[in-house]
């Protein structure tokens, strides 16, 4: 087992490579940089910088350099540890992603848990009761969740609940309260609460259908299981069976579907941060792509990758560590 | 209809006709597909159903066809769809005989049709036939172009804006129809290029096994790394070719092939130990013969199943970056970009959210309907009832 994650660990670092790679040369590739933006274009009028300062810059930020030496330097500094520093308001990368990130994760995990809760509970109700009413209403209904775009339903969402036109139950965008930084932490934290409502339903439903299809599937599966039929046999009681027997096995494959859903939940995370204005990693995105933040940018692509890859690495030891079956290899 | 015995008329029935047997019995996706089918001929049509010009103008001892005259190439293009789905419909059992090839080559003549690599700019034409006097003028139905501003700004739906107008008072009811067009055709074309790089790279890789695989397995895993957004804004955003609708499609196709190349790798590395490519072999079939004419025809049905899914996540990737201002810019219609504007006057133009919303959701609905119909076809087994 140990051989097989450390080989699973040393495998993490080509792919990191391959992605951060992909990325850099799209940075490189595009027209324009963030020297260029930054002095307001030059040319025609605005704040525009004197040829000397641009060239100045564009060294400074090694933005000459051929892109093999750039992103060799890039690699040279993040095996130290070290991300750079922002082209735009030079803090350390490491600093604005780590103010960011926490609310990114607990948008996508709260989101994860809560479509668990909800999903599971769906996905047996619909293979016990197979073919019937409440199966194909439940399938139906996910099913159309599922075709809502999450902004839309955000939209509509904020329009009824939250815009004050017809009830104005919670705040209609934001992380905190302008007082927040009065608060005492159990205020803070339900006012927190309280602003994460909406983002977390918008970003739960789109994962829902996939996971109680899954769990639906899974169950089905278990179901029709000898053991199943066996346990029915001998007379035990058809809860005990569905709960015990059933529900237990089928439960192995749904909770390492965690690690697809994961980066999933990421990159639905950049719409609903866009959306409600919060403050997380989707926004900080959305500002350096603007400003052509070639650290910010190569930051947030190797934190979503390591966050990925490590959730899939998870989720491949989970599935042996719940199911004594499987061995490694 | 007499059929004959099920289980006698299993052998003697093709493959795709076997599955077109099965997704006609299932009324969701047939009436998915009838929804498709009714969203493209909108989409074709929509010049001549929403313009500022006249269909047929009469004046000055001519007769004109201004709205022929004004329509745009892309316009054009997008009518080949009708020819090219009735030239399928028509000949569908001479085009299903070779499934692979041909699924190939339409997919290439769909990119054919689409590729432009110019930037669009839509042009604001200010003529209008609306209030030019004429002998006879035949108006389309919505007498109003997408791109036209009016000065009825924030008009609520009524007889002479169906479904209202927007901040500059464009009519929603023809940038609904207009939009339609880049939706559907982003759709489609993104998934085609889907289609043609996952199937290449998953055969190249489940056919010939060794390197090859290993070289594309590293691939597909490095770029499903990426959450699903972020490789496609950072290719759109820093690219600033955001106005054409080519590069979007370009983007979105070229960064979800991994999980169709994942499927088709399976497929041929399960298909390729069976006899009969090995039959084929023997024959003194080249692989290219053995690829395209024996194992893509059987690993169809889940290509398929995936693509269609496939379809309807572009379209929701296409509108979620209009929606958040990386996809078609304004004034080129598209339902993500209507929305939009909807979030900006949201307490009171409700009916800026509703139309766009509802055709999103209408045509991801029809396309997943359309998608469960042919997996339950492909595999009975799987089957809800």
């Amino acid at each position: 087992m140990t051989t097989y994650i450390t080989r699973r660990i040393l495998l993490i670092f080509p792919t990191l490579f391959g992605i951060t790679l992909l990325t850099f040369l799209l940075i490189r590739l595009a027209p324009g940089n963030a020297a260029l933006l930054k002095g307001g274009m030059g040319e025609n009028g605005g704040r525009a910088m004197t040829a000397e300062v641009r060239d100045q810059m564009i060294k400074l930020y090694g933005l000459d350099k051929p892109w093999y030496v750039a992103y060799g330097d890039w690699v040279g500094r993040s095996l130290r540890l070290d991300l750079g520093n922002s082209i735009v308001d030079h803090r350390p990368v490491v600093e604005k992603i780590g103010e960011r990130l926490p609310l990114t994760i607990t948008l996508a995990g709260s989101a994860l848990l809560l479509s668990y809760f909800i999903a599971i509970p769906l996905g047996v109700v619909a293979a016990i009761r197979r073919g019937k009413f409440e199966d194909r209403t439940i399938s139906f209904v996910v099913f159309v969740l599922y075709s809502i775009p999450s902004f839309a339903a955000a939209l509509l969402l904020i329009l009824v609940v939250a815009g004050g036109d017809y009830l104005n139950l919670l705040p209609m965008y934001g992380a905190s309260s302008v007082n927040a930084p009065d608060m005492g932490p159990f205020a803070w934290g339900w006012d927190r609460f309280v602003h994460l409502i909406l983002p977390v339903v918008c970003l739960t439903y789109g994962s829902l259908a996939s996971i109680s299809r899954y769990s639906r599937v899974s169950m089905l599966e278990a179901l029709g299981q000898d053991y199943v039929r066996t346990a029915r046999a001998k007379g035990l009681p058809r809860r005990l069976v569905v709960f015990r027997h059933a529900l237990r096995n089928a439960l192995i494959p749904i909770i390492t579907i965690f690690a697809l859903e994961l980066p999933v939940l990421i990159g639905g995370a950049i719409i609903i941060e866009e959306i409600f204005t919060l403050p997380g990693m989707g926004q900080l995105m959305f500002q350096s792509l603007d400003t052509k933040d070639e650290p910010v940018i190569m930051g947030i692509t190797l934190i979503a990758a390591v966050v990925t890859l490590l959730s899939y690495l998870t989720a491949d030891i989970l599935y042996v560590v719940v199911d004594p079956r499987i061995t490694f290899e | 209809m007499n059929t004959p015995d099920e289980s006698h008329e299993i052998y003697h029935e093709a493959y795709v006709a076997r599955i077109w047997r099965h997704f006609c019995r299932d009324k969701f996706a047939r009436n998915g597909l009838h929804v498709i089918i009714g969203l493209f001929i909108l989409a074709a049509l929509a010049p001549f159903l929403a313009n500022s010009h006249a269909l047929i103008r009469v004046a000055d001892r001519h007769v004109t066809f201004p709205v022929l005259a004004s329509m745009q190439d892309i316009e054009w293009r997008f009518l080949f769809y009708v020819p090219l789905g009735m030239l399928v419909y028509f000949f569908r059992r001479r085009f299903f005989a070779k499934t692979g090839l041909h699924v190939l080559l339409l997919m290439g003549v769909v990119i054919l049709i689409e590729i432009d690599l110019k930037i669009a700019h839509p042009i604001n034409d200010p003529t209008n036939d609306r209030d030019r006097p004429a002998l006879f003028k035949l108006m389309p139905p919505i007498p109003w172009s997408p791109i036209e501003s009016t000065p009825d700004q924030f008009s609520p739906p009524s007889l002479k804006h169906l479904c209202g107008t927007d901040s500059t008072g464009r009519d929603i009811a023809a940038r609904m129809l207009h939009g339609a067009r880049t939706s559907l055709s982003i759709g489609f074309v993104a998934q085609s290029i889907t289609l043609l790089i996952g199937v290449t790279l998953g055969g190249l890789a489940g056919y010939y096994r060794g390197w090859i695989d290993i070289g594309v397995c590293r691939f597909i895993e490095i770029m499903d790394c990426f959450p699903p957004l972020l490789l496609i804004l950072v290719a759109i955003s820093l690219f600033d070719s955001q106005n054409n609708m080519f590069y979007i499609m370009a983007v979105i196709g070229l960064t979800s092939w991994t999980g169709l190349a994942r499927l088709v790798r399976g497929e041929f590395l399960r298909l390729g130990a069976q006899p009969f490519p090995q039959a084929a072999r023997a024959l003194g079939a080249s692989d290219f013969r053995i690829i395209v004419n024996h194992l893509l025809p059987n690993a169809l049905g889940p290509i398929l199943v995936s693509a269609t899914f496939g379809v309807a996540s572009a379209i929701l990737i296409e509108s979620s970056l209009s929606f958040l201002g990386f996809g078609m810019q304004a004034p080129t219609p598209s339902w993500g970009d209507i929305l939009s504007d909807a979030r900006r006057y949201i307490d009171f133009a409700w009916w800026l959210g509703l139309f766009p919303g509802l055709a999103i959701l209408t045509t991801i609905m029809a396309y997943n309907f359309v998608g469960e119909g042919l997996r339950d076809a492909v595999d009975p087994r799987l089957k809800v009832k």
